[in-house]
């Protein structure tokens, strides 16, 4: 049951979406050029040369919730390639592989001409690379770099400081690699890259996280919460996706606004509360509903996801060599969430500033350090609940899953 | 009975064991370091005179702590290598370093470096990341310059010396021009070693020196080796480090000839130009292609090459449970080859489902 009315900036966001892609699709069929990237590559440098993207992740998050990645990873399979590995991706590029593109949501999505991952674990790489064999289709690929000795105290030192949190080999590499994409896509696209601009789309980036940063602040001050994680993450994570533009901006801010209206008008996500919980690990866009499955018998709300912390801590960089700053923001973007210790010692960080009662901890199948997360915040007198699913593979999601968090809470949360 | 393979089977069979050296330890004595993954430079280990060894796990040993750190997700090859570290399996350890070869090594490498942080208790010993990076371009060219230029200051600083470059090089080119030589005795008609042989002599773990050695006997006892008329298997995919799948492989009548895995044909190379860090760093940066690091279809072109290279008759490609990049290349490899393909996907640690195998290729035995 909802108590309250979802959020506008989320209708907004949702209904912005759609026109957006409406209308990529329209400058597509037009003859434009379209590119796919992943999460964690510098959209910015897209954003500046106006070339039209999409993010594969946000694709494959549609997909799921349309219910529709059972096909696309069975269009996978019937080229000879696994089914069961890097799902996220792999459900991407199997929609290169339909024969009915149209028939995707939306409309489908339109062929890419290029295509920018990053080089992380061992499959990734493969997946865009099998896709850049597609006729007509470029993959450039990003590095994926690591370092020997990290400070800890990362969210403190990024903003300003990132040299030190990163470290300059990192830094030299990723910002050698986006000198060169930006010559590449220039000569391939004859779109031009304007520095003035770039700066422009950089601080319209850090204004919006700013906004986030601040709605964050106040969600985890606010008693009751004034929404779910499933209010908050279409606020945040549409927007993300269209950073560098006065719309996004705008819309975190207004975001906020809603938010702050909420708490002082005393609205409560679930007006019980009796419990504080944490989502650790990507969204379960299949099944969004069972973030409020546990408010109404147990008065548990999910009101810390990674998606509106990583927005306020993870993105925001000050520099006045902005390539080097772009490179700052993602030469070590998923260290932030999955490499111990940035990783673990965040995720405390996070548990304590929001008041958490419980965290419910998804693991994935590909590799991430969950086992160091779970411990830092046991550790730390936070219990922990692990569920083992893929996020867009729904065949890996157990029946019982909801049976045994709230047993979990009855049992442990609440006792 | 061949003395030297004999020999080099013996030192095989001790591969991940302490050395012999780190018994009745002096102030003299060289420092002991245990090495994860395919991309380590071990010629710089050598140049710093360090008594080096790749760490190796065990399908047969429990692997439980490495499933608790790592998580059920990283290939148990790695997970088997954390447990067998935190059980002491590798004796003494002065230091660990790992190469970012895979996913698999980069998260091992997360969880040794939290585990001193978290748990000193554990007692592990300090451990250093070499990270070596693939893409072809230039840009990774300088990156890869600046870590070997790292590693080896960091070498030096163990070890209070400089390195001896020139030395090291001389060694593993000359290691590697023999065992070129010896694996063209796999590859003769018939083969003249079993590929589960072909891996004892390539990992004995031996220092440079006293494996040369070895070699250069095997080369010349070579009349008196047998001839393994079995149907010529290439076995691609997954690293092997232990002869498990090999011996179940060839237990069922076929002679692995080639592989493309870094304890294989992969860890013979073309000679380092000079003895300096930049052709190092060059070297490093061009190894492969193995699974994790090359592109679908760069592995395809390798393995067309190699099969016709080996005179092999089927190809087996193994993708091992959690390592998935192999079955990913097998599409593009199969569409290469102009011999049958098979792929056994999702194996076990130390396993290969041989009924699979069967039913594939009835005829085979
Ligand atoms: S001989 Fe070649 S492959 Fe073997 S350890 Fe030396 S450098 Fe590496
Ligand atoms: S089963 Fe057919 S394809 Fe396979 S080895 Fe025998 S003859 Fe060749």
């Amino acid at each position: 049951m909802r108590s309250v009315k979802s959020l506008d900036t989320a209708a907004e966001a949702g209904r912005h979406q759609r026109e957006w892609f409406a209308d990529l699709r329209r400058r597509v069929a037009a003859g434009e050029p379209f590119a796919l990237l992943n999460a964690d590559v510098p959209h910015e440098i897209f954003r500046t040369m106006d070339i039209p993207y999409a993010v594969s992740q946000w694709w494959a998050s549609l997909v799921t919730a349309k219910q529709r990645s059972g096909h696309y990873l069975k269009l996978v399979r019937q080229r000879g390639y696994p089914d069961y590995s890097e799902q996220y991706n792999s459900v991407t590029l199997g929609s290169a592989f339909d024969p009915e593109p149209e028939a995707g949501p939306w409309g489908g999505l339109p062929k890419p001409d290029i295509i920018v991952g990053d080089a992380s674990g061992d499959i990734t790489r493969k997946i865009f690379d099998v896709w850049g064999q597609e006729p007509g289709v470029t993959f450039y690929p990003l590095e994926s770099a690591a370092e020997n000795e990290v400070p800890v105290n990362w969210w403190e030192l990024v903003p300003h400081r990132w040299e030190e949190a990163v470290g300059p080999a990192r830094l030299d590499l990723l910002t050698a690699e986006l000198e060169n994409l930006v010559r590449f896509l220039e000569t391939t696209t004859g779109r031009r890259f304007r520095e003035s601009r770039f700066r422009e789309v950089m601080a319209l980036v850090n204004e919006q996280e700013e906004w986030n940063r601040k709605t964050h602040a106040l969600i985890a001050r606010a008693r009751p919460a004034p929404l779910s994680v499933v209010d908050s993450i279409p606020s945040v994570m549409l927007p993300q996706w269209h950073r560098g533009t006065e719309w996004a901006r705008d819309i975190a801010k207004r975001f906020y606004e809603e938010v702050r209206d909420r708490v002082d008008a005393g609205q409560a996500a679930c007006p019980d509360e009796r419990a504080r919980l944490m989502w650790i690990g990507r969204g379960l866009w299949y099944d969004m509903g069972f973030y409020q499955r546990f408010q109404e018998e147990y008065g548990a709300v999910f009101v810390w996801s990674m998606y509106l912390a990583v927005a306020a801590d993870g993105y925001i960089r000050y520099g006045d060599d902005p390539m080097r700053t772009l490179a700052a923001r993602f030469a070590a973007f998923s260290d932030q969430l999955y490499t111990p210790p940035w990783s673990s010692e965040w995720y405390v960080k996070e548990a304590r500033s929001h008041g958490i009662d419980g965290v419910v901890h998804l693991v994935s199948d590909d590799p991430r350090g969950s086992y160091f997360t779970a411990r830092a915040l046991e550790a730390a007198g936070f219990p922990v609940i692990e569920i083992h699913a893929d996020n867009v593979d729904t065949r890996t999601f157990a029946d019982d899953v909801a049976e045994r968090v709230g047993q979990w809470l009855e049992k442990v949360v609440l006792a | 009975m061949v003395t030297a393979l004999a020999a080099l089977e013996e030192a095989y069979a001790r591969r991940g064991a302490p050395p012999a050296a780190s018994e009745g330890r002096s102030d003299g004595r060289p420092l002991v370091v245990g090495y994860v993954g395919a991309d380590m430079p071990v010629v710089l280990l050598t140049a710093a005179g360090v008594h080096a060894f790749r760490l190796t796990g065990d399908p047969e040993s429990d692997f439980a702590l490495g499933d608790r750190y790592l998580g059920r997700g990283v290939d148990p090859v790695a997970r088997s290598v954390l447990a067998r570290l935190l059980a002491g399996a590798f004796g003494d350890l002065d230091r660990i370093v790992v190469s970012h070869d895979c996913e698999a090594s980069l998260r091992l490498f997360y969880a040794l470096r939290e585990l001193r942080r978290v748990e000193p208790g554990a007692g592990l010993p300090e451990t250093y990341l070499v990270d070596i990076l693939h893409l072809p371009h230039r840009t990774t060219a300088r990156y890869n310059r600046r870590r070997i230029g790292e590693f080896a200051a960091r070498l030096e600083a163990w070890t209070g010396r400089p390195l001896d470059l020139a030395g090291a090089v001389a060694a593993h080119n000359e290691r590697s021009r023999l065992l070129a030589a010896v694996a063209e005795l796999r590859r003769a008609v018939p083969a003249r070693l079993t590929g589960r042989q072909f891996l004892a002599v390539a990992n004995a773990a031996l220092p440079v020196d006293e494996h040369i050695a070895l070699l250069e006997q095997l080369l010349a006892e070579a009349g008196e080796l047998e001839e393994h008329a079995g149907r010529r298997v290439f076995l691609s995919g997954s690293e092997h480090d232990t002869p498990h799948v090999y011996e179940a492989i060839e237990s069922e009548g076929y002679v692995i000839v080639g592989e493309d895995h870094s304890f294989g044909d992969l860890s013979v190379h073309e000679p380092i130009g000079a003895a300096g860090l930049d052709a190092l760093a060059e070297h490093y940066h061009h190894s492969g292609p193995t699974a994790h690091r090359a592109t679908a279809g760069e592995r395809a072109a390798h393995a067309a090459a190699a099969v016709r290279r080996c005179r092999a008759e089927l190809f087996v490609a193994y993708s091992r449970i959690a390592d998935e990049a192999p079955a990913w290349d097998f599409p593009a490899q199969r569409a290469a080859l102009n011999i049958p393909a098979v792929l056994l996907e999702r194996q076990e640690y130390g396993r290969a489902d041989l009924a699979a195998l069967r039913k594939e290729h009835p005829c085979v035995v």
